[in-house]
């Protein structure tokens, strides 16, 4: 009798996966990931450079005092950023917090002429920074805990990006011998026509006036230049102030200096150590599970829905129920399709293994410990034990459904309250991997439709054992009730026709043995 | 003599509406049997019992010899009333599919299926889907997969509906074709014309209830003589025949019932004179007139009684 459940089941397997829409989902969903990931990076990219002008009131006042290239130092600061100056910070003689003294003192030599001459005195330029010096460093910095020197990093993508933005000198527009306001009046026009995507007014007394510092362009939206070439007019004109105020610059470094609480965790000994990016992937990493076991059930259970009620309306399901009884039929489409269902996750849990293998391939320096987790087997095996069991429970639910509709448009009504229910997990997920052991997170648990998914949410925490225990029996009970359930309304659901039921009849099978 | 099915005053209830109500029946071995009725009037639900599909509320069945007629479902034939194939299977897989339902093993049935869609004329369409074909080719895969598995007992649920003249013929000799190799055939009908040529047997239930059973004589005995007329000419005029009680008019043709007693001679003067008389036949009525006339009398019975309540 097994047997004929079995041929069943053998039957939608083989029909699903031999159609072209099942391979495509299944290529379909990692392309799509993979084309979203790659969407940010390629737009970015992709983004047009920005022309800029800059018009320099200091200049063209002939006493050439203090402001006197105000310009071009913005410009060498935006361009070069902090990485000099942190060189010349690792080069100095300062107590360096940990990681940054470890790096220093991986640098060493390269260091040394720098070394000694970080002078106090603001009029005297401090010493270029070798570019190879500047990219070690870079290169340094991404492998730093993702706390510390965040906003140097910060700085670091502002530099990266700083390849957007292309100056034009007056010169080079032919506006060089121009008065001032001629120069703001013809650049204004270029603005205006699109020749330049802004230019910027540098004020001729930083010292005591910014209110003549200005920013002209026609978009609105994007601010990214005018943060950028701000960033770096500030630190110019800070200098300048500390120069003129005779502050040392040692000593503005140490007022600006900010507190950062490196973050830590404790072992069970007490000792700590410092959280690194891999721990916060692992605490993030049940969301990305969680998402991928929502997409698999749903996409199965869908899938069975569909073929059930089809296969009610174009009429097969009598001669088949002339050769199996209807509880055969119903668990073999059921675990038919839960083993395409199957297929399908198992295939998405193969391509994100091979996508985090290829990325470490071509990125050979980029950090992936954060995707560690989703090789970890103790993941992967509960997640495909919650699909089973997941889809087993929504499955029985929809079957039963389908079986009492005729058509698919029916069907989608009757489901529109299920869908509602699972919105739930979604909707908790953040919540719950923040708080994987908090009220909200036990008490969901125990609700067997949600139980797959915010045990696997959980997992980061990680639940007690019992708890596992307990909710896993709940969810097999429930399974097992509803399997019953199902038959029943499936027994008689499956061969009418006409209205669909109301729900006391459908009660009234449910006590018929 | 041995009985392929017999039913023993069985009944089908669906809440308040009787879909069966105490039908007892015998269907010999080997036998054609016929089961009519008009649409609704309980024919299917009679052959879902017997399928298994449905269990009746009352009663007792006997199918093959075995009270439970799940026991032997591997044993039996059914096409429904309502044809449906899986359109993505190609059709010799389906047929195939349908022997492994059935318990034959896997190659066998692979084989058999190819071998008999090619001796029904479809070898062409062996490894074509199912969706791609006709309907009459559709039902024609059905129906082998029916039989792929030799079943003692086939029950086809209208059969020749929508069919066209050549594979209406071609599922005739099918039919014909079983009894010959033993088997029984039941199949329900709307086509009179069908019961009558090929049908040892005929039942025939209106509301629910049984109103005859019996071979093809049986049913016709002791029923009204009633005069086959085939003619030319304005076919209204014979309402108005001299003694007659019923008119089945059909344009050129036309079964005419007279009244106790009248004499056919005299019709068959009458009508001479009014219509160009091309065939004229004094005999047994036809199964179609029993039919309606069989509604007819258990409608008016069923209005009686309810006027008497």
């Amino acid at each position: 009798m097994a047997n004929k459940t079995l041929l069943v089941a053998q039957r939608e397997y083989l029909e699903n996966i031999r159609t072209k829409t099942f391979w495509i989902g299944i290529l379909a969903f990692p392309i799509l990931i993979a084309i979203s990931l790659g969407a940010g990076y390629v737009l970015a990219k992709l983004k047009q450079t920005q022309a800029y002008a800059v018009v320099d009131l200091g200049n063209s006042s002939a006493d050439g005092g203090a402001a006197s290239g105000l310009a071009e130092r913005i410009e060498k600061q935006a361009r070069s950023g902090d990485m000099a100056a942190l060189a010349r910070l690792l080069a100095s003689d300062q107590e360096l917090p940990g990681a940054m003294a470890e790096i220093a003192k991986d640098l060493g030599d390269q260091l040394a002429p720098l070394r000694g001459k970080a002078g106090d005195d603001p009029a005297v330029a401090p010493p270029e920074v070798p570019d190879d010096v500047r990219e070690k460093l870079f290169e340094r910095l991404q492998k730093l805990p993702a706390d510390s020197l965040q906003r140097l990093m910060q700085e670091q993508q502002a530099m990266a990006t700083a390849k957007r933005y292309q100056r034009r000198s007056l010169a080079e527009l032919g506006l060089a011998e121009l008065p001032p306001t001629e120069q703001q009046q013809r650049l204004g026009q270029m603005v205006q026509k699109g020749e330049l995507f802004a230019y910027f007014v540098v004020g001729a007394a930083p010292n005591e006036r910014l209110d003549d510092f200005r920013y002209v362009s026609n978009n609105f939206t994007d601010n990214s230049l005018r943060d950028w070439y701000g960033t770096a007019a500030t630190k110019v004109v800070q200098r300048l102030r500390l120069a003129e105020a005779k502050i040392p610059a040692s000593v503005a470094q140490r007022l600006r200096e900010e507190v950062a609480f490196r973050a830590e965790k404790a072992d069970k000994d007490g000792k700590t150590s410092v959280v690194t990016a891999a721990d916060k992937g692992s605490g993030f990493a049940p969301m990305a599970f969680v998402y991928l076991l929502w997409i698999a059930v749903i996409t199965a259970a869908q899938m069975l829905l569909t073929n059930t009620v089809e296969e009610k309306s174009n009429r097969i399901i009598e001669v088949l129920l002339s050769s199996v009884s209807p509880g055969q039929l119903m668990q073999g489409k059921i675990w038919g399709i839960g083993a395409t269902g199957l297929t399908l996750t198992i295939s998405w849990a193969v391509c994100a293994l091979l996508g985090i293998w290829v990325a470490e391939w071509l990125l050979p320096g980029t950090d992936l410990t954060a995707l560690a987790a989703a090789k970890d087997p103790l993941y992967l095996a509960s997640f495909v034990v919650y699909f089973l069991l997941g889809y087993l429970l929504y499955a029985a639910i929809l079957v039963g459904l389908g079986s009492v509709t005729n058509s698919l448009k029916e069907a989608q009504n009757l489901l529109q309250p299920v869908f509602v229910l699972l919105i739930i997990p979604l909707v908790s997920m953040m919540f719950i991997v923040q708080e994987p052991n908090g009220l909200v997170a036990k008490v969901l648990s125990y609700v067997p439709l949600f139980t797959p998914f915010i045990m696997m949410n959980r997992a980061g925490g990680p639940p007690e054992v019992y708890e596992y225990v307990i909710t896993t029996l709940l969810l097999l009970a429930s399974v097992w009730l509803a399997f019953r359930f199902a038959g029943k309304i499936f027994r008689v659901g499956v061969l009418m026709t006409g209205n669909p039921p109301k729900l006391k009849e459908i009660l009234g099978w449910l006590r018929q043995s | 003599m041995e009985h392929a099915l017999r039913l023993q005053s069985v009944t089908k209830r669906f809440g308040s509406f009787t879909a069966v109500d105490a039908l007892s029946l015998e269907v010999p071995k080997g036998c054609i049997y016929g089961f009519l009725g008009q649409n609704g009037a309980g024919k299917t639900t009679t052959i879902r019992m017997v399928m298994s599909i449905f269990h009746p509320d009352s009663g007792t069945l006997s199918v093959l010899g075995h009270p439970d007629a799940a026991q032997v479902k591997d044993r039996l034939g059914y096409l429904p009333e309502e044809k449906g194939l899986y359109k993505k299977m190609k059709t010799a897989e389906i047929v195939a599919y349908f022997g492994k339902l059935k318990g034959m093993d896997r190659s066998t049935a692979n084989l058999k299926a190819k071998e008999l869609l090619t001796r029904y004329g479809l070898g062409d369409w062996l490894d074509k889907r199912c969706e791609a074909m006709s309907k009459g080719m559709g039902q024609k895969v059905q129906v082998l997969g029916t039989i792929i598995h030799e079943p003692e007992l086939v029950i086809l649920d209208e059969p020749f509906s929508g069919l066209d003249p050549v594979n209406r013929d071609l599922m005739r000799d099918l039919i014909l074709d079983m009894k010959r190799q033993g088997r029984t055939v039941i199949f329900s009908t709307h086509g009179m014309e069908h019961a009558e040529q090929i049908c040892d047997f005929v039942m025939m239930i209106h509301k629910s209830k049984l109103q005859f059973a019996g071979t093809l004589s049986q049913v016709k005995q002791g029923r009204d003589l009633g005069i086959q007329l085939d003619y030319d000419g304005d076919g209204s005029v014979l309402q108005r025949l001299p003694g007659a009680l019923r008119v089945n008019d059909h344009g050129k043709h036309a079964e005419i019932f007279l009244r106790q007693g009248q004499d056919p001679q005299q019709a068959l003067r009458w009508l001479i004179d009014h219509v160009v008389v091309k065939r004229f036949d004094y005999r047994e009525p036809s199964l179609h007139e029993i039919f309606v006339r069989t509604v007819d009398e258990a409608n008016q019975k069923l209005a009686a009684a309810g006027m008497e309540r």
